[in-house]
């Protein structure tokens, strides 16, 4: 059983293979017929014929992250509330109860950082 | 739902997390209240965990369960969590730590560390570690304005990551093959021939062993001891190695019981691998917390290998060993948070030098802690080392009880060493006094229970083997 | 009343050893000198029912061992031996605490001294009480161990710390010799309690051993091991180099210790042994030739010391061999009237000799000294009382006992008794003369001390003086007043089987010429010392001049010390640095500890810098033991 079970997946096995094996081989082509013979010019950054001006690694407002995180929490919720609003009728008070339960618990945490501060930009 | 009385302490401490969280938010400099709060509800529930403790009760489909063990280790959990709480409140007050998330995350680990103790299946567990963990990480990283501390708590967070990361794959195989997640269900699926199960089981028992802080899944512990708070580090150092203990006997002595032979001999090279690293690796610190880092990597070590036995005295003699553990280090660490002159919090063992003269007392309960640490008789260190052996020898595992003893010999050293600084090195400025009534509380408790232990060990005899018969 | 006499002492030690801190010096003095008092005025009672009404005792305080055939009791047995010994002891003792206190009055440690000498007054007790072998042996060592404490007190000084071991060492081969007699004797008798073994001795008269090569009978095996032993306490030539050393010791201790009580343990070994020397005539002999040959020994080189109290320790050595070779002649009780007459008057001599140096605040040098004797006059005078009781002055006690021995010697029949006699009377005179010798120097002619003007001189506090006065009450009176019982015409009701004799002791009486000849010469020597050590110092240094080679070989104390140091000590030292330095240092702690620390260092420094830092070290960490892990649980 467990072999025939393994066999449905022996195709994507074999594609799995001839692609990571073209893949690979490109870039061993590629070493193998290109002309390389690099001078500091060549090396350099290309940046619309400037040099450059600073490094390409930029400090960022670490609120971007916290508003993306924060996003990623109620986005998640969402995507929670949607089977479960789907098939509230099936679930019963229980069910209902349990998201009720869940959604106070995330108010809670939207409040305190709400109250935090996390939300304000400034 | 009829049987919901039994997690009412879960019940209670998450609803507390909820109300702390909102008192905290909406009282200014609410650090003081919180963590009165959270004190009050330790008191609290101590109690109602203690009502449960003579039942054993299987809950939700026998994936939650209540039974002699696990309150034994909660209440350890409760009661050292509140120690680490109640003696580092003026550590956190001088380093400006006081933020009433502090009380609220500690709280937070400890839902986890029930969740992690009382499980009996994958997912819950998994849950209860992930939900310790995160706070721990904050935890680490709670001085945000220290580089150490930050760096601390990314390290302990990536590879937190990591071994969540090999833990889950190590569920998703075993509940691949087995088809549940539940331990019992497990436990009567699983059979030793078939390859994958077995990979599950390490890399299970990998993710575990990294939360316990065992060789090699070590490599954080020293680095996150020294860069987090202090008071963090006590806390790291005593109740999530409980809530790691409870987790592994269960999923070893419930899940993969019926393969005993396949992970013996993996905990033992973890738990031999741990008693040696343990002890070399501490002789060359100079930091004291960093020290104490590589002791709770031996002392796991020894807690292992009363595990490996997979015979109910093994099970007895760690738990007994987890318990005396958790009291030296409550100990020890009362006695690093004394190290401070002029409000500056000092963490080199050389500090402690000619301690002996200006504070005659620290440097005894210092010493009695060492000793016992060391495992020198009459204190109780030794007797949570002799029942060990005593476990091990019985298994037949001679050469482990050989390793054990010689490196416990070894570890004597760096232990008696600070002993040699405190007593005979020239002594320094004096110590600022020490005002925190919860340090000394602990340190007395502490010695007192480590001098004395002797005089009738039997009482917490009896209540280990109470606990660990319920996983046999 | 017997425990309390024993174990006074050993509750006074306890008390002051421990918490003599808390007492402060003058609750712990008044402590141990009241507890050895008390202990002194019972054994002086115990003497009185024992010994004139012929009462024992034995008295089993609890089973000590039992094991196979060896039952063995902590017992006090007192018979007449042991209630002379018990008189000696504790009254020299309690009057040696008392002395203590005004001698010790500049010491720091007052406390650990008083609770020493408590400590060795008991142990000597169950030295002299025991009714078994191994009890004595215990007290034997007890004491040793005592005395190794006192002598090394001022443990400041190297050289008292060096003369402490040197005791303990040359002591430990006289040990060696009596425990391999003791086991001798439970191996063929079965027992070590003196009953049982004294009646098992006859038994075994015939039973023949062989030894190191050499087969004689077992009864002269045993005696000679015992007497090994005694010689060793007893500081018998041979194994006397440590009493001269010993007087690093405070002089309390010397008087106690050294002249009194420990060193005569051995005779006291051999007197209550004498149910077994008795059937070894060969031992005996021995015991004659080595007590006559230390007599003569130590005499002569009394003669040359400067040291105050190292002349009173070859003194004591060469009383000491009186006393053997009284016992080697079958003498025994006039042995121990001797042991018991020259505890007073050698403790006086020590006591005062003390005083004198206290006098010049710690002046041992008798060169130093001299034309003191007005202003320390009670001194003085009790110095001169243990002098003439000493050198056997007529009707002092020394007179009774010693000129007894030569009696003895005279009309004994013993293969020796002819050499015994010639060195019991040369040694007499070369008593008289070195005794004459320390007065003179001391008390008489000019005052040679620098460092202390002769205003400054003073008589000692009355704390010191009555114990001296008591003692020479003691040297006064004790041989006339005693001497009917230990030696006189009853005297074998007097020792009611204490002492065992085979043959029926008899001691014919000499002529008159021989009675005087030893007062005579005695008397001689005073005027003679005084002319040469007084009067005419120039005749004195010109002999000396003359006979140089013999007077180097006596300063040197006939280079016994440079003997033994060659013999023995710098081979042992030799052995010892071999197995220290390469036995132990390179190979033993090479391979074993050194190397294994090393190891474990270089180990832990790996370990230390293997901790990176390095998050992706960390990670690649936890992935090795993940495969290793994993490889494992595929091959296995």
């Amino acid at each position: 059983m467990e072999t025939e079970f393994l066999r449905d997946y022996a195709t994507i096995l074999i594609f799995l293979f001839i692609s990571i094996g073209l893949g690979f081989g490109f870039i061993f082509v590629n070493f193998l017929f290109s002309p390389s013979n690099p001078d500091t010019e060549k090396l350099s950054a290309y940046e619309c014929g400037f040099e450059a001006f600073s490094d390409s690694r930029m400090k960022f407002d670490v609120r971007f992250y916290l508003v993306a995180i924060l996003f990623i929490i109620f986005d998640l919720e969402v995507a929670f509330l949607f089977p479960w609003a789907v098939t509230l009728g099936q679930l019963g008070p229980l069910g209902f109860w349990s998201m009720m339960i869940f959604l106070t618990v995330l108010t809670i945490g939207f409040i305190y950082e709400w109250k935090k501060g996390a939300l304000d930009w400034e | 739902m009829e049987n919901i009385n039994f997690i009412y302490p879960e019940i209670f401490i998450a609803i507390s997390i909820l109300g702390l969280l909102m008192v905290g938010v909406f009282k200014t400099n609410s650090f003081n209240l919180v963590t009165k709060l959270t004190s009050f509800m330790f008191l609290i529930t101590i109690p109602i965990v203690f009502l449960n403790s003579t039942v054993s009760m299987k809950l939700f489909s026998n994936n939650y369960i209540v039974d002699e063990l696990s309150s034994f280790l909660k209440i350890l959990i409760l009661g050292s969590s509140a120690f680490a709480l109640f003696f580092t409140d003026q550590y956190i007050k001088k380093n400006k730590l006081d933020k009433f998330e502090y009380p609220v995350l500690i709280t937070t680990a400890i839902l986890g560390m029930f969740v992690m103790v009382s499980s009996n299946n994958l997912i819950g567990l998994y849950l209860g570690i992930e939900l310790q963990s995160l706070s721990l990480y904050v935890l680490a990283s709670l001085n945000r304005d220290s580089t150490k501390s930050t760096e601390a708590g990314v390290k302990y967070f990536v590879l937190g990551a990591l071994s969540s990361g090999l833990l889950l794959y190590g569920c998703s195989l075993v509940y691949g093959f087995t088809g549940s997640t539940n331990y019992y269900v497990i436990a009567e699926n699983f059979s030793a021939d078939n390859i994958a199960l077995l990979f599950g089981l390490v890399f299970i028992l990998i993710g575990l062993a990294f939360k316990i802080s065992a060789v090699p899944f070590h490599m954080w512990t020293p680095d996150v001891y020294e860069g987090a708070p202090t008071s963090v580090t006590a806390f790291f150092a005593l109740a999530p190695k409980v809530a790691g203990f409870g987790a592994i006997i269960r999923i070893l002595y419930i899940a993969f019981g019926n393969v005993f032979d396949e992970w013996q001999s993996i905990l033992i090279f973890i738990s031999v691998a741990s008693m040696i690293l343990g002890a070399v690796a501490a002789i060359g610190q100079t930091n004291i917390k960093r020290l104490m880092a590589y002791s709770s990597i031996s002392h796991m070590g020894y807690g292992l290998a009363g595990l490996a036995t997979g015979i109910n005295e093994g099970v007895t003699a760690s738990v007994i060993y987890i318990f005396l553990y958790v009291v030296m280090n409550i100990g020890s660490f009362a006695c690093i948070l004394i190290m401070k002159r002029k409000d500056i919090y000092l963490e080199n063992i050389r500090d402690l030098s000619g301690l002996s003269k200006n504070h005659p007392l620290v440097a005894f309960c210092l010493t009695v802690m060492l000793f016992s640490l060391a495992g020198i008789p009459p204190l109780a260190g030794f007797f949570a080392k002799f029942y060990i052996f005593m476990a091990v020898v019985k298994a037949d595992l001679i050469i482990l009880a050989v390793i054990g003893l010689v490196t416990s010999v070894i570890s004597a050293f760096y232990y008696l060493r600070i002993i040699k600084i405190m007593y005979f090195d020239p002594e320094q400025e004096k110590f600022d006094p020490i005002s925190s009534k919860g340090v000394k509380i602990s340190l007395a408790l502490s010695t007192l229970l480590i001098l004395f232990y002797f005089l009738n060990p039997s009482i917490l005899n009896f209540f280990v083997n109470l606990a660990s018969k319920s996983v046999q | 009343m017997a425990y309390l006499l024993v174990f006074l002492p050993l509750v006074a030690s306890f008390i002051v050893g421990i918490f003599g801190r808390f007492l402060g010096d003058k609750i712990s003095q008044l402590i141990t000198c009241s507890f050895v008092l008390i202990s002194s005025a019972l054994s002086i009672y115990i003497f009185s029912d024992v010994a004139i009404n012929s009462n024992t005792y034995n008295l089993k305080i609890f089973n000590w061992i039992t094991s196979g055939g060896l039952v063995l009791n902590w017992s006090i047995n007192i018979d007449t031996l042991t209630s002379v010994m018990l008189v000696v002891v504790t009254s020299v003792s309690a009057l040696v605490h008392v002395y203590s206190v005004g001698y010790m009055s500049h010491d720091p440690d007052k406390p650990r001294f008083m609770s020493y000498l408590s400590l060795f007054t008991f142990m000597m007790l169950m030295l002299v009480t025991s009714d078994n072998f191994l009890q004595l042996f215990f007290g034997w060592e007890g004491v040793g161990l005592a005395s190794y404490l006192l002598i090394g007190f001022w443990y400041k000084k190297p050289s008292a710390n060096s003369a402490a071991i040197k005791a303990f060492v040359v002591n430990r081969v006289g040990d060696f010799g009596l425990a391999i007699g003791i086991f001798l004797i439970f191996k063929y008798t079965g027992s070590i309690n003196f009953v049982d073994v004294f009646k098992a001795i006859p038994t075994l008269l015939d039973k023949n051993i062989s030894m190191l090569g050499i087969e004689a009978s077992l009864i002269s095996f045993i005696c000679i091991f015992l007497f090994i032993g005694a010689m060793g306490k007893s500081a018998q030539i041979f194994l006397h180099t440590w009493l001269p050393d010993a007087m690093e010791g405070p002089t309390p201790v010397s008087a106690l210790i050294h002249a009194a009580t420990m060193v005569t343990a051995g005779v006291f070994l051999v007197v209550r042994c004498s149910p077994i020397f008795e059937y070894s005539p060969f031992v005996l002999n021995i015991i004659v030739l080595v007590g006559a040959t230390t007599a003569f020994f130590a005499g002569t080189i009394g003669l040359v010391q400067n040291d105050i109290k190292r002349v009173i320790a070859y003194s004591t050595c060469s009383q000491l061999g009186y006393m053997f070779f009284a016992a080697g002649l079958g003498a025994y009780h006039i042995a121990i009237f001797h042991l018991f007459t020259h505890a007073f008057f050698k403790a006086l001599l020590f006591l005062g000799a003390g005083s004198v140096i206290h006098a010049f605040n710690d002046e041992q040098n008798m060169r130093h000294m001299g034309g003191v004797w007005k202003k320390i006059p009670y001194t003085y005078s009790l110095m001169i009382i243990g002098t003439l009781a000493l050198t056997g002055f007529p009707f002092l006690s020394g007179f009774f006992s010693k000129d007894a021995i030569i009696e003895t010697a005279y009309s004994s029949t013993s293969f020796f008794a002819g050499y015994a006699v010639t060195i019991g009377v040369l040694t007499a005179f070369m008593t008289s003369l070195y005794s004459w010798r320390l007065i003179f120097m001391t008390f008489h002619g000019t005052f040679n001390n620098k460092n202390i003007s002769l205003s400054k001189v003073h008589e000692s506090p009355a704390v010191m003086l009555v114990p001296l006065l008591f003692l020479a009450l003691g040297a006064i009176f004790a041989g006339y007043a005693f001497k009917d019982y230990f030696i006189g015409s009853q005297f074998i009701q007097f020792w009611n089987n204490s002492i065992f004799f085979l043959k029926e002791f008899v001691l014919h009486h000499p002529p008159l010429w021989f009675l005087l000849l030893t007062p005579i010469l005695v008397l001689l020597a005073i005027p003679l010392s005084y002319y040469f050590f007084v009067k005419d110092k120039k005749s004195l240094d010109s002999f000396i001049e003359i006979n140089k080679p013999l007077y180097n070989f006596l300063v040197n104390k006939w280079y016994f010390d440079e003997l033994y140091d060659f013999l023995f000590v710098k081979p042992a030292k030799k052995i010892g640095s071999f197995f220290w330095k390469i036995g132990d240092g390179t190979i033993i702690d090479g391979f074993g500890p050194d190397g294994l620390t090393k190891l474990i260092k270089s180990v832990s420094n790996k370990a230390v810098q293997f901790q990176s830092g390095f998050l992706y070290h960390y990670a690649f960490v936890i992935l090795i033991g993940l495969s290793i892990l994993l490889t494992y649980m595929m091959i296995f």
